[in-house]
C-alpha cells in the first residue's frame, strides 16, 4: 500500500500537481440473506484500488485505477492531473484548503469477534431460525440479512500524512410481510432498510436476539392488515428511537452539509435553507434540541480515525439546545470561512472523489422516557419505524411514512393504527419538540443508503437517537 | 476499454478454472467512467475511473456461491474461484437457481457509440463552458454535470452461453439559477455528439428566466402538465413499485391482468430496441433481453420476468434479470410511454387551472398496492390559468396515485426524451393529466 501511494503521490507531483492525496482501499463486503427459508443468497466481494486527488492551477482533478503497476499508477496521477488542467480553465475559484497537521497513524475499529472469523454455517444457521420464528399463517414474504464489511485504507497526502485505517461494520435485520386484498404491510427489526449496521464486530449480531424478534414482527405485520387507518388531523405526536434518527438524517444532517449551502449539490442533492448568516442566532429547534456530529461515538457507522482528507475525527455541536451553531465541513469549503476543517469527508469507495458526508448526526438524549411522554399526551400517535421518506432540496418540506402506529388517548397507548404519514416544515417541526428520551433508550443506528454526488456514492452513516415528541404535528393516513 | 473478445477471454480463464466445481457463469463486466461536475459558473469537481468486475456463480450439489471481485492481479481469477467454492460449499443443501442455457439471441452494440467512448476532459470542460457562458448571459448561474460512461460485459458459462456487448452514455444536465429561481434541463444519449448543448443552453435559461420570484399556491388538486423529465419520473417508479413478475407473485403489484386501468390513450412498453436509452441486449443472466408491452391501451398486459419468476409463473423469461441469485426480483430497465399527438403549447392551451410542472424531486412510494407516491416539485414549476403560463409558483409537495394520473389524461406529447432511470433509461413526452394532487 505504501508503495503504491508514494508512486501515485510522486508521479502526480513530478507532473505538476500543487498538492496531492490518495487512498488505497481494500475492502472485503459479505452478504447473506434468507428469504422464505432458503438461503437466497450468499456473496463475497473483494475490492481493492487507489484513487488520487490533485490540485492543478488552483482546481481539483481525480483519478481511479485499479492498477498496482508503476506504469498503471503514472497514468492514474497523469490523468488526474489533466482533467485538473481541464477544470481550471471553467474554474471560478482556485481551491484553497484549510490548513490540517501532518498525520502518522493508525486506527482500528474496537471488535471483539471479527465478523469473517464467524463460519458461514453459523451466518445461515441463525438466519434460518429467525425465519422459522417469522413464520406465522399469514405471512407471505419473510427475509433476513446479515452483512459485514472490512475496510482497509492507507491515506497519504503530499503534506506528509500516513494514515492507515481498517473499519470493520457488522449488520442484520428482518422483515415479514402480509398480504391481503388491497393491502400490503411489513415490519422490520431492528430497523427498516434491510438491516442495522454499526462499526464492531459479530457482537452486535449477538446482542440483536434477531429470532426472538421474529413471532413479534410476523404478528405486528398480520394485525396491520385490519387496523384502522391512522387518524387525520394535527396532532402529538410522538417518534421511535429508529425513526427519529431518520428524521435527523435528513432535515438535519443534510441541510448542514456546508458544500450543499455553498451550491456544489445544487442540480442534484439540493441545497440547504440554512444560510452562514443564520450561525449563532437561527432558532432551528427548542431547547430540548441539541444534535451534535460525532464521528467518535462510539459504533457509528460515521466512525472513524480520521476522514478522508488525514482530519482527525471530532465531535462538533451542530444545534446547541435549539440554535444553530454548526456546519459540516471540509478542508476546501471551510477555509472559505476561515475555519478549520470539521472532518467530515468521506469517498465511498477508491474511484470516487471525497465529499462532505454525515458522520454520526446525534439528538443528545434528554430528560424523559418513552413512558412519560405518552403518560403526558392526550392526544395523538406514536410511530415506529420508517418506511417511506421525501424532503424537497431545501430540506424545508419533508413527508414521512412509517410501518406502524399506535394511537394515544388520555396518557395510553390504544389501539394499533396502519400507514400513517406526518409531515411538516422543518424548523417549525424541531421548535414544536418538548420531550427527548434519556440515556437509557439512546441508542445508535446506522443509515447503510445515504445517497450523494455524482458520480453517485451511498454511504454508511450513524444517528444515535431516542423517542421524542412533537406537538400539533400535521398527520394522516396513507 | 478492451475488445469483448479480450473480456470474453478472461471469462474463459475463470470457467476454465471454475468448471471443475459443476455449473459456472462468470460476468466480466469493464466500466470507464468520466464526470465533470459544475457548480455558481465553474468546474468544482471532475473525476474519471476505470473498473473491471469479476463475477462467479457455482452450482453443485444443490448448493450455490457467488463470489465478485473489482481487483486485478495474477492471483485474482484463483481467489474468486477459491472465495465462489467456499462458500458454495457451506450452503445449505436447497433448490438453487442454475444458470440459464444459451437462448440465441443476437448481440448488438445499439446502445454504443464510439464518439462517447473517446470524448475528452477538455472536450467535455468546453461543453460546460459553453453552457456558463450562456447562463452568464442570461444574468445566471449554471450548475451541473457533463458524464460520459462506456460499459462491457462479457458472460460465458459452463452451460455454453457466450455473450458480449457494450453500451455508452453520455448524460449532460444542465440547471440554472437567477436571484430568485431556478430550471433544470437534461439530455442523455448513446453518442455524445448527439447532445445538441447549445438548445439545452437555451431551454433552460429561457425557462430559468420565466422562474424568477416565485409566489405560493395553494394545496389542492389540479390539473397539471408534465415535462418528460417528470413524465420519466413517474414511469420509473410505476416500474419499480409493480412492474416486475416478482411482485405479481408476491401480491405487491398493482397490475390486474386484462383491466383497463388507464386511460385508452397510455401504451407503456420496455423496449431494448430503443438506441437513445442506451440499451444491452442481455440481462443479469444472459438472457436476451425481450420487448415487452406492459399496459396496451390502457390495459394491464404484462410485466418483466428473469428466470426464476418466469418458471414459477409459466412463461418464459423476459430478459430483465439482475444477476442471480437475487432477492429483488426482475425490472423494467427500458420503458417506454407511447407518444401522442399534443405539444406543450396546446397542452397549456387547453388547460383551465392548472400546474407546469418542469421535475420532481425525492419521489418515494407510500402505498405502492395503489401506486401512491410523494415528492416534490423542483426547478421550474408554474400556474396556468385560462390557457396561459401566469406566474411561477413555489414548489409543492404531491401525493397521488399514479395509475389514478393516468386514468385522466387529456393529451400526450408527440416527442419524446430520453431520461436516465435507476437500472436503465426511460422515453417519455409530455403529458397533460386532467387531476393531480399537491398536498403541502
Amino acid at each position: 500500500m505504501r508503495d503504491t501511494a508514494a508512486r501515485l503521490l510522486d508521479a502526480a507531483e513530478a507532473v505538476g500537481a500543487e498538492y496531492a492525496d490518495c487512498r488505497v482501499v481494500e475492502r472485503t463486503t459479505q452478504s447473506v440473506t434468507v428469504k422464505n427459508g432458503r438461503v437466497n443468497n450468499v456473496t463475497q466481494f473483494e475490492d481493492a484500488g487507489s484513487g488520487v486527488r490533485v490540485i492543478v492551477d488552483g482546481a481539483w482533478g481525480f483519478a481511479g485505477t485499479q492498477r498496482t503497476d508503476a506504469v498503471g499508477l503514472e497514468a492514474a496521477a497523469r490523468l488526474a492531473v489533466r482533467i485538473a488542467r481541464a477544470s481550471a480553465r471553467t474554474a471560478v475559484d482556485r481551491v484553497l484548503l484549510a490548513p490540517a497537521a501532518a498525520v502518522t497513524a493508525k486506527y482500528t475499529t474496537p471488535v471483539r469477534i471479527d465478523p469473517f472469523s464467524v463460519s458461514l454455517d453459523r451466518k445461515i444457521e441463525l438466519l434460518l431460525a429467525a425465519d422459522t420464528a417469522m413464520d406465522v399463517p399469514g405471512v407471505t414474504t419473510r427475509q433476513g440479512s446479515l452483512g459485514g464489511v472490512r475496510h482497509h485504507q492507507l491515506f497519504a497526502s503530499s503534506e506528509g500524512s500516513r494514515i492507515e485505517q481498517t473499519i470493520f461494520e457488522t449488520g442484520g435485520g428482518l422483515d415479514a410481510t402480509a398480504t391481503a386484498e388491497g393491502e400490503v404491510q411489513s415490519r422490520s427489526f431492528p430497523n427498516s432498510f434491510g438491516r442495522q449496521q454499526l462499526t464492531g464486530g459479530w457482537e452486535i449480531i449477538e446482542e440483536m436476539d434477531l429470532a426472538g424478534n421474529g413471532p413479534r414482527i410476523a404478528e405486528e405485520a398480520i394485525a396491520l392488515l385490519s387496523a384502522d387507518l391512522c387518524p387525520e388531523g394535527r396532532m402529538t405526536l410522538i417518534l421511535d428511537a429508529t425513526q427519529a434518527a431518520l428524521q435527523v438524517h435528513e432535515s438535519c444532517g443534510h441541510p448542514t452539509e456546508l458544500d450543499r449551502v455553498l451550491g456544489f449539490e445544487a442540480a442534484y442533492a439540493g441545497t440547504s435553507f440554512l444560510m452562514p448568516d443564520m450561525l449563532g442566532s437561527f432558532r432551528y429547534g427548542s431547547e430540548a434540541v441539541t444534535i451534535s456530529a460525532d464521528a467518535t461515538s462510539p459504533r457509528g457507522l460515521g466512525t472513524f480515525g480520521y476522514d478522508d482528507e488525514g482530519v482527525a475525527a471530532q465531535r462538533t455541536l451542530l444545534i446547541d439546545q435549539g440554535l444553530f451553531t454548526g456546519y459540516l465541513t471540509s478542508r476546501e469549503t471551510a477555509a472559505r470561512f476561515d475555519q478549520s476543517s470539521g472532518g467530515t469527508v468521506r469517498a465511498e469507495s477508491w474511484n470516487r472523489i471525497p465529499l462532505i458526508r454525515m458522520t454520526n448526526i446525534n439528538l443528545e438524549p434528554g430528560t424523559s422516557s418513552l413512558e412519560e411522554m405518552i403518560a403526558t399526551t392526550e392526544h395523538g400517535v406514536y410511530l415506529e419505524t420508517n418506511r417511506s421518506w421525501s424532503i424537497d432540496d431545501r430540506r424545508l418540506n419533508f413527508q414521512f411514512g412509517t410501518q406502524a402506529g399506535w394511537e394515544i388517548c388520555d396518557g395510553r397507548r390504544t389501539k394499533l393504527i396502519r400507514n400513517p404519514l406526518y409531515s411538516g416544515n422543518t424548523p417549525r417541526f424541531w421548535n414544536s419538540c418538548d420531550a427527548v428520551a434519556g440515556s437509557s433508550e439512546w441508542h445508535m443506528y446506522g443509515v447503510i443508503n445515504c445517497g450523494k454526488g455524482q458520480p453517485g456514492q451511498v454511504m454508511h452513516v450513524g444517528h444515535g437517537a431516542a423517542p421524542c415528541r412533537f406537538r400539533d404535528v400535521a398527520v394522516r393516513p396513507a | 476499454m478492451r475488445s469483448h473478445d479480450e473480456l470474453l477471454a478472461i471469462a474463459d480463464g475463470i470457467l476454465e478454472r471454475a468448471s471443475a466445481q459443476g455449473e459456472a457463469e462468470v460476468t466480466v463486466t469493464e466500466s470507464a467512467t468520466a464526470l465533470t461536475r459544475f457548480a455558481n459558473g465553474g468546474i468544482h469537481q471532475n473525476v474519471a475511473d476505470r473498473t473491471q468486475r469479476l463475477r462467479l456463480r457455482l452450482v453443485r450439489d444443490d448448493r450455490s456461491g457467488v463470489g465478485e471481485m473489482q481487483v486485478v492481479g495474477d492471483d485474482a481469477t484463483q481467489t474468486l474461484v477459491d472465495t465462489a467454492e467456499a462458500i458454495r460449499s457451506h450452503s445449505p443443501h436447497g433448490e438453487p437457481v442454475h444458470p440459464i442455457r444459451p437462448d440465441g439471441g443476437a448481440d448488438t452494440d445499439t446502445g454504443y457509440s464510439d464518439v462517447t467512448e473517446a470524448v475528452t476532459p477538455e472536450e467535455r470542460a468546453d461543453t460546460v463552458a459553453m453552457l456558463c457562458a450562456a447562463a452568464e448571459a442570461a444574468g445566471q448561474k449554471a450548475f451541473g454535470t457533463y458524464e460520459t460512461a462506456v460499459t462491457s460485459v462479457a458472460m460465458v458459462s459452463s452451460l455454453g452461453l457466450r455473450r458480449a456487448a457494450r453500451h455508452s452514455v453520455a448524460e449532460l444536465i444542465a440547471v440554472c439559477r437567477g436571484d430568485d429561481g431556478s430550471a433544470y434541463g437534461a439530455r442523455q444519449a448513446a453518442d455524445a455528439s448527439t447532445i445538441q448543448a447549445p438548445a439545452l443552453a437555451t431551454e433552460v435559461t429561457d425557462r430559468c428566466a420565466r422562474n424568477q420570484g416565485a409566489t405560493s399556491v395553494d394545496p389542492g388538486t389540479y390539473e397539471v402538465v408534465l415535462s418528460p423529465y417528470a413524465a420519466a419520473e413517474m414511469l420509473e417508479y410505476l416500474g419499480l413499485i409493480g412492474l416486475g413478475g416478482l411482485s405479481v407473485l408476491e401480491h405487491r403489484s398493482f397490475m390486474r391482468f386484462g383491466e383497463r386501468l388507464m386511460s385508452e390513450t397510455v401504451t407503456i412498453t420496455d423496449d431494448v430496441r430503443r438506441p437513445e436509452l442506451a440499451p444491452l441486449p442481455f440481462d443479469g443472466e444472459g438472457s436476451t433481453t425481450k420487448p415487452v408491452t406492459i399496459i396496451d391501451r390502457g390495459v394491464c398486459a404484462g410485466v418483466v420476468h428473469d428466470s426464476v419468476t418466469a418458471a414459477r409463473t409459466g412463461v418464459t423469461t423476459t430478459g430483465h434479470s439482475f444477476p442471480q441469485p437475487n432477492a429483488e426480483g426482475p425490472l423494467p430497465r427500458y420503458l417506454c410511454l407511447q407518444s401522442g399527438e399534443g405539444d406543450p403549447d396546446s397542452m397549456i392551451a387547453s388547460c383551465v387551472r392548472g400546474l407546469l410542472v418542469t421535475r420532481f424531486w425525492y419521489v418515494r412510494p407510500v402505498h405502492p398496492l395503489q401506486t401512491i407516491i410523494t415528492g416534490m416539485t423542483r426547478d421550474g414549476t408554474f400556474l396556468i390559468q385560462h390557457g396561459r403560463v401566469v406566474r411561477p409558483v413555489r414548489d409543492l409537495r404531491f401525493t397521488q396515485s399514479i395509475i389514478g394520473a393516468l386514468a385522466d389524461v387529456r393529451s400526450i406529447g408527440s416527442e419524446r426524451i430520453a431520461s436516465r432511470g435507476y437500472f436503465g433509461a426511460a422515453l417519455a413526452p409530455w403529458l397533460h393529466l386532467g387531476h393531480f394532487t399537491f398536498s403541502s
